[in-house]
């Protein structure tokens, strides 16, 4: 039994499911629409950054930058499509979720006709090479995966706790209508968030496919543990998505060196299931008291 | 004024000096005081040739037989409801169809039943096992458009429950050798087991949650299934579940025995829905709508329990239809459980209409369509279909059977809003006020009055008013003597008066109190010579006043 | 018309013609309304009367409307007859403070937060700490709850923060819709008379409230609201002298 191995795995795990947690969450609690084409963003974007190693530089930044940007676009896409038009109409909720939906389903087929099903392979980024801490010994992308991971996403939450756009995405996940009247434009502030969480899934996606592949539906098996972490932290709660990222990347980890890596799945539903039953509302529940006062 | 063509008018008290030339003065042609009654009552706002009243074609003649109705058992409802009354305008009996569904259902399932008749040819096969399928998918969507439409609950794990009792029913074909009319039963079973394990945590969930929690057991079956030896890993599916097709029967009349047999299992799925959906359960849920729960809850509405009879109850109907696929199709393939499956059928339910059967399968009609019957379009029939469910999801408030209401609801928005802008017809008065005020002579005396000084205000000009500087009293021309009796018919508070302040040196004008023992109070710090230039000082306030108003 | 006595001070806001309701409910009747720079004016009316609606109606919230609305010369008022709120953002940059009804408040941002997200607009931004200071000198309470979540405050302390909130932008013109409302009347008073002690400068105040005893005397003008329509207007120094001969 290689503890070590263990821990970094899920650490590692936990980074890049966390990343897409937060996406799914921050989208959600300020746009109030479930992004179920997340799974097509992130192809999108793994496409994106293989287009630019292929005919830019396979250098790490170019990629990584390209995977993000595509990303980006997705979410702009997204939002034009499934936010802008309805998101003042009755019934929003569910008819974004199903026109988000429709996206994925209509966006993966065109990358399936337009690339053809055989997965393609990014450049590895962070080279090849061990590095040993505390006696663990840890390779290169994973030490990136996370480090990039984490290094990113703190950017990010740091710029939302103190810059002036970041205040307004916080106002919109609070109170839309009292955002309003604030001054903060719905429409303008859900185009910043659809970029941002874009990203967010370009970047999983280039991090991601340092050990899977870039398929026309890679994307649907992060969106689904994305979506899951996200609602097993509590919609909307960032805390939350990241302490159910742990949890997941612990079990996923745990799972797949002890039972074998068929009964992830079977291990994390369950995991889900009980944390569910326990706390209808997700971790979120236990940590925030004052929201709903 | 000084238009050559402006009439001239003569002072009719001249004629009585026939010797001397009439006072003459420059003054308004003639207007008649109908112009502005005819302006004020027109109908103004714009109307739209668009339907007005609900347009029903009226039969004729009711008799004896429109009172002993058939009517079907076990209920007392008739077949159609049909209306009878006598018309007092054309004083002749008629009768009226009040809901034409059940005529459109009949004539859609005879369409169905003789659809085999006018298939061609060389479609044969194509369009037949895919009509076949479409009935499956329709039985299955119906019972889902139970869950989803009716209790509310947000379940993804039909298919998962369907797949269940198609797997667990070959499974135990396979092992016992079960005879295949025994597999429904045997299915129904197994999907009440399954209906009874995730209908569980629907009594603490709701939302997302629960959907994402049902997703979760869809994708737990998958890749059970996927993994598991016993369930045919290797074969990509468990087959060898014994067929209900008598033997010796040419390829097309297995064809056509199975279609029927599907269409028959969709007919089951209506029953099922309607008994669930029009009776006891339904209403009671339809009472609990969403965000309305609590409500309901102090009415005595036992809503969760409610919810769970209608998911077990649908759970059971999968059940059955899972084993009736196993037979069908000799067995079950993990196709059943992968998100493309889910994804399609959930563009079944939402092309329709959520929380309508028919809308349940008319989507599953469009899609079974483009999916199987389209199949040289590849991919890009995913994509008709993604972009079918993408514009009605950003056009469409309830799927294609919405679409009346939804325009309905957006014309009579129109209408309501259009009516709420304009202006009250003529009177001065506001509904609010109207209906306050004690004596409602005023509300029709301050609807003439405000018609009145429309129509004086059209009388001023500069004629008139040359006209009365140049004589402020004695007769006048029509124009100006309207306007003077109007003026002097107003009411003594804030009339205008002039007060002498030294006679033929000073004068004022003061506007009086109407308060007896009030003084009047002064308008205006100035003071005039002659009366008659006072006068028409007054003269023109007023006319200023009424200009203003 | 007094229009003379405001002659030389520009129109903040000037209402021509308004209509506006929900649907098909017609709650603001052809109503005319001229706000000019530095006044403070009490807009009294009973429940239902339209004040919180013509104050929606203001800031583009109302289900339909039509009118003009020139707020410092400029429309922002336009036929309109859907999508509620989807041009407010807009019309606050251009200087409007709205202060709603009961709390619109952000439960899980900390007063501070709070009182930023009330300066969104670019110089108000670069300047917030000036204003947060002057924003506690009216509202000393805050001072120590400053790191708390407002969804922790009392009654009367979110009402300080969401006025607080409005007074933090560069408005042309506040509307505070309800001060008062539902607070003990010691606090609510203290509200108000923070309200008063607010320099308005080249800025305007319309303060709309069922208690008139609260505004009487402090304001410039009480206007009446009756049935959708403005009825009678008073200055406020001639109510008081009213009063001081009886």
């Amino acid at each position: 039994m290689n503890w070590g191995f263990i821990i970094t795995n899920a650490i590692t795990l936990a980074c890049i499911y966390g990343t897409l947690a937060i996406g799914i969450s921050v989208t959600w609690s300020s746009l109030g629409l479930i992004n179920m084409a997340y799974g097509f963003i992130f192809a999108l974007s793994g496409y994106g950054a293989w287009l630019a190693s292929v005919y830019i530089a396979p250098n790490p930044a170019v990629v990584m930058v390209a995977g993000i940007l595509t990303g980006a676009a997705g979410g702009l896409i997204v939002c034009l499509l499934a936010f802008i038009p309805i998101h003042d109409k009755p019934n929003f909720q569910l008819r974004a979720l199903i026109a988000t939906l429709a996206i994925s389903l209509v966006g993966n087929q065109i990358l399936l006709w337009w690339f053809g099903p055989r997965a393609k392979s990014l450049p590895r980024l962070f080279g090849n090479w061990n590095a040993d801490i505390f006696g663990i010994v840890v390779t290169s992308d994973k030490l990136g995966a996370s480090l990039s991971a984490i290094v990113l996403l703190t950017m990010i939450l740091l710029w939302m706790r103190s810059s002036r756009r970041g205040l307004e995405i916080r106002a919109m996940m609070m109170n839309p209508h009292a955002a309003s009247i604030v001054g903060i434009g719905v429409r303008r502030t859900g185009i910043y968030v659809m970029a941002l969480t874009g990203s967010l899934a370009g970047l999983a996606s280039v991090l991601l496919a340092q050990t899977y592949y870039v398929a026309p539906f890679s994307g649907i098996t992060p969106m689904i543990k994305g979506l899951s972490i996200a609602l097993v932290g509590g919609l909307g709660s960032i805390p939350g998505a990241i302490i159910g990222a742990i949890m997941l990347g612990v079990n996923e980890a745990l799972t797949s060196s002890l039972l074998g890596g068929q009964y992830v799945l079977i291990t994390q539903f369950l995991l889900i299931i009980i944390v569910l039953l326990i706390r209808p509302r997700g971790i979120s529940g236990i940590l925030d008291k004052a929201r709903e006062a | 004024m000084t238009d050559s063509s402006a009439p001239i008018w003569i002072d009719p008290i001249d004629s009585q000096f026939p010797e001397k030339p009439g006072r003459e003065a420059v003054t308004n042609s003639f207007l008649s005081h109908q112009v502005t009654w005819d302006e004020t009552t027109r109908f103004t706002p714009k109307m739209y040739p668009v339907g007005r009243l609900r347009y029903y074609y009226k039969w004729p003649g009711h008799g004896g037989r429109l009172w002993s109705r058939l009517r079907y058992w076990p209920t007392r409802r008739r077949v159609l409801n049909i209306h009878g009354d006598y018309n007092l305008k054309t004083m002749r009996r008629e009768k009226t169809i009040v809901d034409k569904r059940p005529i459109w259902w009949a004539l859609a399932l005879a369409a169905l039943f003789t659809m085999p008749l006018f298939v061609p040819e060389g479609f044969r096969n194509t369009v037949m096992s895919a009509a076949s399928v479409f009935a499956i998918y329709a039985a299955i969507n119906l019972c889902w458009m139970l869950i989803v439409g009716t209790a509310g609950i947000f379940s993804l794990a039909t298919y998962a429950v369907v797949g269940a009792a198609a797997y667990g029913a070959t499974y135990l074909a396979i092992m016992l050798g079960l005879p295949w009319w025994v597999l429904p039963f045997a299915g129904t079973l197994i999907g009440l087991v399954f209906g009874v394990m995730i209908a569980l945590p629907a009594m603490r969930l709701d939302g997302f949650y629960y959907a994402l929690l049902t997703l979760g057991v869809v994708e737990l079956c998958r890749v059970f299934v996927v993994q598991s030896r016993q369930l045919g890993s290797a074969t990509g599916g468990l087959y060898g579940a014994p067929s209900y097709l008598p033997d010796g029967l040419s390829q097309s009349n297995r064809l056509l025995f199975s279609y029927y047999a599907s269409v028959l299992l969709m007919i089951f799925a209506l029953f099922i829905y309607r008994f669930i959906d029009g009776k006891r359960l339904g209403r009671l849920l339809r009472m609990a709508q969403e965000k309305k729960e609590g409500f309901a809850q102090a009415c005595g509405v036992d809503f969760i329990r409610a919810r769970i009879m209608v998911f077990l109850a649908s759970s059971a109907a999968l059940g059955f239809i899972g084993g009736f696929y196993a037979i069908h199709f000799g067995g079950a393939s993990p196709n059943l459980f992968s998100f493309d499956t889910l994804l399609l059928s959930l563009a079944m339910l939402v092309i329709g209409g959520i929380g309508r059967a028919e809308g349940a399968v008319l989507g599953t009609l469009i899609v079974v369509f483009i999916d199987r019957v389209l199949i040289d379009l590849g991919p890009l029939r995913y994509v008709l279909i993604g972009t079918i469910m993408l514009s009605v999801a950003l056009f469409l408030r309830g799927g294609l059977f919405g679409i009346k209401d939804q325009f309905r609801t957006w014309r009579d928005k129109k209408k309501s809003e259009r009516r709420a802008t304009r202006a009250e017809k003529g009177g001065e008065m506001l509904p609010e006020e109207a209906t306050e005020m004690e004596d409602k002579d005023q509300v029709y005396f301050r609807r003439f009055d405000k018609m009145q000084r429309d129509f004086l205000k059209r009388l001023v000009s500069d004629a008139v008013i040359a006209e009365h500087q140049s004589r402020p009293l004695g007769q006048h021309s029509e124009a100006l003597e309207r306007l003077l009796i109007y003026f002097r018919r107003q009411g003594q508070i804030d009339k205008y008066a002039i007060l002498v302040l030294e006679e033929f040196k000073a004068y004022r004008i003061v506007a009086l109190s109407g308060h007896r023992g009030t003084a009047p109070r002064v308008v205006e710090d100035r003071n005039y010579e002659t009366p008659d230039q006072a006068y028409h000082a007054l003269f023109l306030r007023r006319v200023q006043d009424l200009l203003e108003t | 018309m007094n229009v003379s006595d405001h002659g030389v001070r520009p129109a903040v806001l000037d209402v021509k013609g308004l209509s506006a309701g929900w649907g098909p409910m017609r709650v603001i009747h052809d109503l005319d309304l001229t706000v000019f720079a530095g006044e403070r004016i009490g807009l009294v009316g009973l429940n239902g009367h339209g004040k919180s609606t013509l104050f929606q109606a203001i800031a583009g919230l109302t289900g339909w409307q039509r009118g003009s609305i020139k707020l410092n010369g400029e429309e922002v008022g336009r036929t309109r007859s859907q999508g509620p709120g989807r041009y407010t953002h807009l019309i606050v940059r251009r200087g409007l403070a709205f202060i709603p009804q009961g709390d619109e408040i952000f439960h899980g941002l900390t007063v501070e937060e709070h009182l930023d997200s009330g300066a969104f607009t670019k110089r108000a931004w670069s300047e917030r700490g000036i204003r947060k200071t002057k924003i506690l000198l009216i509202f000393p309470p805050l001072e120590k709850l400053m790191k708390t979540a407002v969804g922790r405050l009392s009654g009367g302390e979110r009402r300080m923060v969401s006025i607080g909130r409005g007074l933090m932008s560069d408005a042309e013109l506040f509307l505070v819709d309800e001060p008062s409302l539902g607070l003990a009347p010691k606090i609510g008073k203290a509200v108000v008379e923070a309200l008063m002690a607010v320099e308005l400068g080249g800025s305007a105040m319309v303060i709309a409230e069922q208690n008139v005893a609260l505004l009487e005397g402090s304001v410039d003008r009480i206007i009446g609201m009756h049935a959708g329509k403005l009825k009678g207007e008073a200055s406020a120094s001639r109510a008081m002298s009213a009063e001081r001969e009886r």
